[in-house]
């Protein structure tokens, strides 16, 4: 079958010139854009650098008093944000204070409703930050004077207070660092009408990611104990939540609460038995000695490898017979962590740990773990 | 109390973040302190032979060499140079982090965010009680 008559050279040459002018026009538009970050990031630089300037004059040598700053142009007053929130998680103090000032008195927060809503969650992130660190929330009593002795920092219907309840959405972000920033910034206020929602979005993590977020929780201060003891639900009928308790009386080094972790002990759930002696054996009270000493028999491995340590800890030299039985256990962090107790023990727990080492009669898991951790010692120069 | 720092008393600050180390570095001057300024652990131990020095303040986590080595290093320079007071300025509040520092060789420590005025208060100790027992 014979091909149809296609005029070939016509349309390559109208290919060709189409195809440079598509490449002419990209090449053009990249330019033009690359100019125009060129242009911004000048800009930038030059505001940065006279602005550095303005701020030190302004923090040590002029205090607040409305425009000793200087003017900042409207169209540059998203750069100004940004260039003040460097500043944020490295000043404090009085500075800090002429630093609020200046944010709020430029009404740069009159955009963070918007902001906490932004597409990019960098901006989201960024915002509940603002809140948090400028405490745009904070409580009527240590508000400033009023609006008629002010007029340059308080808008005509701008509110203070609000802000916080606006950040509580973010918890739900599904940009987990948006989350954890909005959890730091209700944490941060100390505000405990925010803990409830707080301890819920730790609880949808993962157990092994709890422990992490512990920190988070720690921004609400010792307040949150008494608190979760008020609120939480029985430890029978769930204990999840108990295990973060546990683990913040230990955090917090919070002795009042010694009667409540001994009464968690009488939950059957493994990992909140396991928090809980972990929480004592950092309160280190030996009173509790016998009452830990009653879990070196637990079926479960995860308590017996606490009790290994706690003995240790709560019961000083006096623990080395206590010690020994658990050198035999069938699971290597259990005899790992009662050998571990021995060497930190110093001299009678090393003498314990040689004989076992030295004694052909003796278990032969007990012999190779008190080899293993003698030798670590050694290395060390713990010896 | 007035501090009454002797003149060219200089002080080498150490900060990777060009806007803290601004800050410091005007808030010292207007002490009447010399006020040198390195980006890293690297170039704060060149001006270190170089020049002088008769405090540092170091940030902890900087690129290059940070405070915690930097403050080695330091203690490892033969005297007078090797007993400089150093503060040590961290955003990190591990508890285990300050011991390793002060364990270290700092003599101080102090974590971010930072009050200038209290710095300035803390450095001042540091160097009167550093010229006492010196």
């Amino acid at each position: 079958m014979p091909f149809p008559h296609v005029p070939l050279l016509p349309v390559l040459r109208w290919a060709t010139f189409g195809l440079l002018a598509l490449t002419g026009g990209l090449v053009l538009v990249g330019t033009i854009l690359q100019y125009r970050k060129d242009r911004q990031n000048r800009h930038r630089i030059a505001c940065y650098q006279a602005w550095e300037t303005q701020l030190t004059d302004y923090l040590f040598k002029k205090g607040y008093e409305d425009g000793s700053f200087g003017p900042v142009s409207w169209a540059d007053r998203w750069l100004f944000r940004d260039f003040l929130a460097r500043y944020q998680s490295t000043i404090a103090g009085q500075e800090f204070e002429l630093l609020r000032e200046l944010y709020l008195g430029m009404g740069l927060h009159a955009s963070l409703p918007q902001r906490l809503k932004d597409r990019d969650p960098n901006v989201r992130a960024q915002a509940a930050k603002e809140i948090s660190v400028f405490r745009l929330d904070e409580p009527a009593e240590h508000a400033p004077p009023p609006v008629t002795e002010r007029p340059w920092r308080w808008k005509p219907g701008v509110r203070m207070e609000g802000y916080l309840d606006q950040v509580l959405p973010l918890l739900d972000d599904p940009v987990p660092f948006v989350a954890h920033t909005a959890a730091q910034a209700l944490t941060h206020s100390r505000s405990l009408r925010f803990a409830a929602p707080v301890l819920a979005w730790v609880m949808r993590e993962e157990l092994y990611q709890r422990e992490r977020l512990l920190r988070v929780l720690e921004g609400f201060g010792p307040d949150l104990l008494p608190w979760m003891k008020e609120n939480l639900e029985s430890p029978n009928q769930n204990p999840e939540p108990w295990i973060l308790y546990a683990l913040l009386v230990g955090s917090h080094r919070h002795r009042e609460s010694l009667p409540r972790l001994l009464w968690l002990l009488d939950v059957p759930s493994v990992d909140l038995r396991a928090s809980v002696l972990k929480a004592l054996i950092i309160l280190a009270d030996p009173e509790v000695y016998p009452r830990v000493l009653s879990f070196a028999a637990s079926p479960a491995w995860e308590i017996r490898a606490q009790v290994a340590r706690a003995l240790g800890v709560l019961g000083g030299p006096s623990a080395v017979p206590d010690l020994l039985p658990l050198m035999t256990d069938p699971v290597y962090e259990v005899r790992r962590n009662a050998a571990q107790s021995l060497v930190d023990l110093g001299h009678s727990g090393v003498s314990a740990l040689s004989w076992l080492a030295d004694d052909p009669a003796s278990d032969r898991f007990a012999r190779d773990m008190a080899r293993e951790r003698l030798e670590w010692a050694d290395e060390r120069g713990h010896l | 109390m007035t501090r009454r720092w002797p003149a060219q008393t200089t002080i080498l600050v150490v900060e990777d973040d060009p806007a803290t180390a601004k800050i410091i570095q005007v808030r010292l001057e207007m002490e009447g302190l010399k006020v040198l300024v390195a980006a890293n652990g690297m170039e704060a131990l060149e001006i270190l032979h170089r020049e002088q020095v008769d405090m540092i303040t170091t940030d902890l986590m900087m690129p290059a060499m940070n405070g915690f080595r930097l403050v080695q290093e330091v203690r490892d320079l033969a005297p007078p140079k090797g007993r400089i007071p150093i503060l040590l300025l961290s955003s990190n509040h591990s508890e285990q982090d300050m011991v390793r520092c002060l364990a270290a060789g700092a003599d101080d420590y102090m974590a971010k965010p930072i009050s200038v005025q209290v710095m300035v208060e803390r450095l001042w100790r540091l160097y009167e009680r550093s010229h006492r027992v010196g």
